[in-house]
């Protein structure tokens, strides 16, 4: 019997927000002579919004009002209730998630949204989402190699990849389409963005606003920020301005594996696609188009083999509406009374942590102090992989440790929540049961990977309470 | 076509030459000092799980073979000479088989039984042999089972762990951590186990006759699953409600593959320990017991 999952994702991104609904299909894949498996079978986007601009009030905050009306009016026109929602996720991305209001614009939007709609943040995370709407986790997966995403948008281009359906590696270059503005009516530049300034400069270009938009010199740009975007991937040697346009400084692009497929989404890929149509390249405002032909054109990205991206300008949308969200194993053990969770930080174990209790006990208690603010201890759900197939013992001995370690987690009213790798958390949650003085609330699951500094949501249980959707994000604001 | 004087005559041409050639072989025999002994030892073929063996040569994509490998038990990428199969695959294929054979045919250890501290009983089947070829006799207990059965286990329980060996011996070992952890799981919803009946030369259906006569609301039998050549210690817990020899078989539900490659044994006693709470809430089993 297939369940149903209603999500929306909701992008406000550097030049334009969206919205699409999606609904995402559980059904249990077990032969019903065994455990339960309970797996996403499909996900089908049913309603596309519009694609907006992003409305921004001054150089520096986004229209939080204006971005809600845009909001309200996507819902009222998809026929969605927000109590009709399981699931979804609100991505700030690009530029404007560095503007000063971005973090209570996420927040605000996402309490907005709906209850269980997640908010997601970050050039990694971004990549990560907008990669799975492009396609590309599939597509490595179905033809058993890499495939990378580029996803160059207004302000930034988030490079995820991945290997046989995994994430492999994911990062961010501050090159975009919008980086510099042109009004389509006077011709000139009205806006150039410090760091792209620099990059004119360093390929010895003179740019400044309020110059006449020169065709030439804005394509030899394009083509410096394609050039760019091929050395992230190891296709052309470095150059020495290439470190400034890390979005994360130091976080270079890390290929694990050779990238042997390559496809672009955002707004800019649909001028990678297709060949020039002849229209104004100002038209929309920026050097968009012009940035999507030097990436069609680039030598040096064209040795890669391409692909068609299953999404382009929407991808992020997309991913943020359809792939952030995935289930818990389906032998879990938890008190529904303490469900939702939001955004509780990872307090991540090593193997060689959770070799037995007492060492698993003495690890939490010496983590836990990290995650103290002001004295006060937040709630963290403890990660570990977990032993494959342990034995009783083994699960009565990581139960104890599990407890006497969170013991000041527990006092300070917090449940217990804890997140393995492998099958365990059934036996594992019943041997904290039974051991779990008074009242206290216990959310196990399994089959998540985490990673310290991720984040986690835990959403309320669907398939007749046997999973428990979930999502995992990386840092929110720093 | 051959007629049969000829292949007659054909034949015994070749045998003569078979001997003629055997005869003359004790002199081209490696002389008796010339014997190497080497310390070493021959490999264990089952020491690497099928999953991890990789023979094909030159594949197209080695990596995401692997993947698919480590998604089955199934004997992929193996390789062959011309039509047959490698020395590797046979000598690991009759390994696997040779286990499967010893589940089968092996007797669970009296010793373990006492160890367990079971009740122990058995079927009207006297032999293996005997139940191995007479699955009737393996549902029926035998008198004196019934009458310490009916002496030692409590009346009217609300649920009875049995455990049976079935058709593998070795599925024993899972045991020692499944029990327990079927036994915490449902002392952590309120319900208390009485002592264990183990049933020697037991198939299934054995599990009706016991719940009869001990008038017991749920059973569930821990027994052997036949083995396959994946492994021979798969177990299964089949449950019912009100079990009864009149029932039909669609009144079971079951949970199989649990063994440390399938579902292991402690996660799978915790998740059986839940599904006999709904099955006593709901009192129904089987294909009514919608999951």
């Amino acid at each position: 019997m297939a369940d149903r999952l209603v999500s929306v994702g909701i992008d406000v991104g550097t030049t334009t927000t969206q919205v699409v609904f999606s609904h995402i299909m559980v059904e249990d894949l077990s032969s019903g002579f065994t455990v339960p498996r309970i797996e996403i079978v499909d996900k089908r986007i049913v309603y596309r919004g519009q694609i907006h601009f992003t409305p921004l009030l001054d150089d520096d905050a986004i229209d939080l009002a204006g971005v809600a009306r845009i909001v309200e009016r996507e819902y009222a026109q998809a026929g969605v209730a927000k109590d009709q929602l399981d699931t979804g996720a609100v991505v700030i991305t690009g530029q404007t998630a560095r503007r000063r209001n971005a973090s209570e614009v996420l927040h605000h939007l996402s309490d907005y949204a709906g209850d269980f709609v997640v908010a997601v943040a970050g050039p990694r995370q971004e990549a990560v989402i907008a990669g799975r709407g492009a396609g590309a986790d599939v597509y490595s997966k179905v033809h058993g190699s890499t495939a990378g995403n580029y996803d160059i948008g207004g302000g930034t281009s988030n490079f995820a990849l991945f290997d046989q359906g995994r994430l492999a590696a994911a990062s961010c270059l501050d090159i975009g389409g919008r980086l510099v503005q042109v009004d389509p009516a006077t011709r000139r530049i009205t806006a150039v963005v410090d760091k792209t300034a620099r990059l004119a400069q360093f390929v010895g270009l003179d740019l400044a606003v309020g110059q006449p938009a020169d065709l030439a010199r804005l394509e030899r740009l394009a083509e410096a920020m394609a050039d760019l975007l091929a050395m992230s991937l190891g296709l052309l040697p470095k150059s020495a301005f290439y470190p400034q346009i890390l979005t994360e400084p130091g976080r270079d692009v890390v290929l694990p594996r050779p990238l042997k497929n390559l496809s672009f989404s955002g707004g800019v890929a649909d001028h990678v696609y297709a060949p020039p149509d002849g229209g104004d390249p100002f038209r929309y405002g920026d050097i968009g188009v012009l940035l999507g032909q030097a990436v069609r054109r680039s030598p040096a990205l064209a040795q890669v083999h391409r692909f068609a991206a299953a999404e382009t300008i929407r991808a992020t949308v997309v991913g943020a509406g359809s792939h952030t969200v995935e289930l818990s194993g389906s032998t879990i053990e938890y008190d529904a009374d303490q469900l939702p969770l939001k955004s509780l930080p990872i307090l991540k174990l090593s193997v060689a942590e959770t070799a037995n209790g007492a060492l698993t006990a003495e690890a939490i208690q010496n983590k836990l102090d990290w995650f103290q603010v002001d004295g006060q201890r937040p709630a963290v759900a403890i990660a570990f992989a977990g032993p494959r197939s342990p034995s009783f013992a083994q699960a009565q001995d990581l139960a104890a440790g599990l407890l006497a370690g969170a013991r000041d987690l527990l006092a300070a009213g917090h449940p217990l929540v804890v997140i393995t790798e492998n099958d365990l958390a059934k036996i594992l949650g019943q041997s904290i049961r039974s051991r779990l003085p008074g009242r206290s609330g216990l959310v196990c699951v399994d089959a998540v990977r985490v990673e310290e500094g991720d984040y986690v949501d835990i959403g309320t249980p669907t398939a007749q309470g046997r999973v428990l959707p979930v999502v995992v994000k990386t840092l929110l604001f720093a | 076509m051959f007629s049969e004087p000829d292949v007659r005559q054909l034949v015994t041409a070749v045998l003569a030459e078979l001997l003629a050639e055997d005869k003359a072989a004790p002199s081209a025999a490696v002389a008796p000092d010339a014997v190497l002994v080497e310390d070493g030892q021959v490999p264990d073929v089952t020491a690497v799980s099928t999953k991890d063996e990789f023979h094909v040569p030159n594949p197209a994509n080695r990596e995401a073979y692997l993947d698919v490998k480590q998604k089955t038990v199934a004997r992929l990428g193996v390789w062959r000479a011309g039509p047959r199969y490698n020395t590797w695959s046979m000598l690991h294929f009759r390994a696997d088989h040779a286990t499967a054979q010893d589940a089968v045919f092996s007797d669970v250890d009296d010793a373990y039984v006492q160890a367990q501290g079971f009740v122990a009983g058995q079927t009207v089947c006297q032999s293996k042999d005997e139940f191995l070829t007479r699955p009737d006799l393996g549902r029926r207990l035998n008198d004196e089972t019934k009458e310490r059965f009916a002496r030692e286990l409590p009346r009217g329980a609300k649920v009875t762990l049995m455990v049976g060996d079935g058709l593998s011996s070795s599925a024993q070992v899972n045991v020692p951590d499944l029990l327990p952890a079927i036994k915490q799981g449902l002392a952590g919803l309120g319900i208390s186990l009485g002592p264990v009946p183990y049933v020697k030369y037991c198939r299934v259906g054995a599990m009706d006759e016991l719940g009869a006569l001990i008038d017991s609301e749920v059973v569930c039998l821990l027994i052997g699953e036949r083995p396959g050549l994946a492994t021979g210690e798969s177990m299964s817990a089949y449950m019912a409600y009100r079990p009864d020899p009149d029932k039909p078989e669609s009144w079971r539900t079951v949970v199989s593959n649990i063994y440390s490659g399938g579902t292991g044994p402690a996660e799978a006693g915790a998740h059986i320990a839940t599904l006999l709470k709904r099955i006593l809430d709901e009192k129904v089993s089987g294909v009514g017991l919608v999951l």
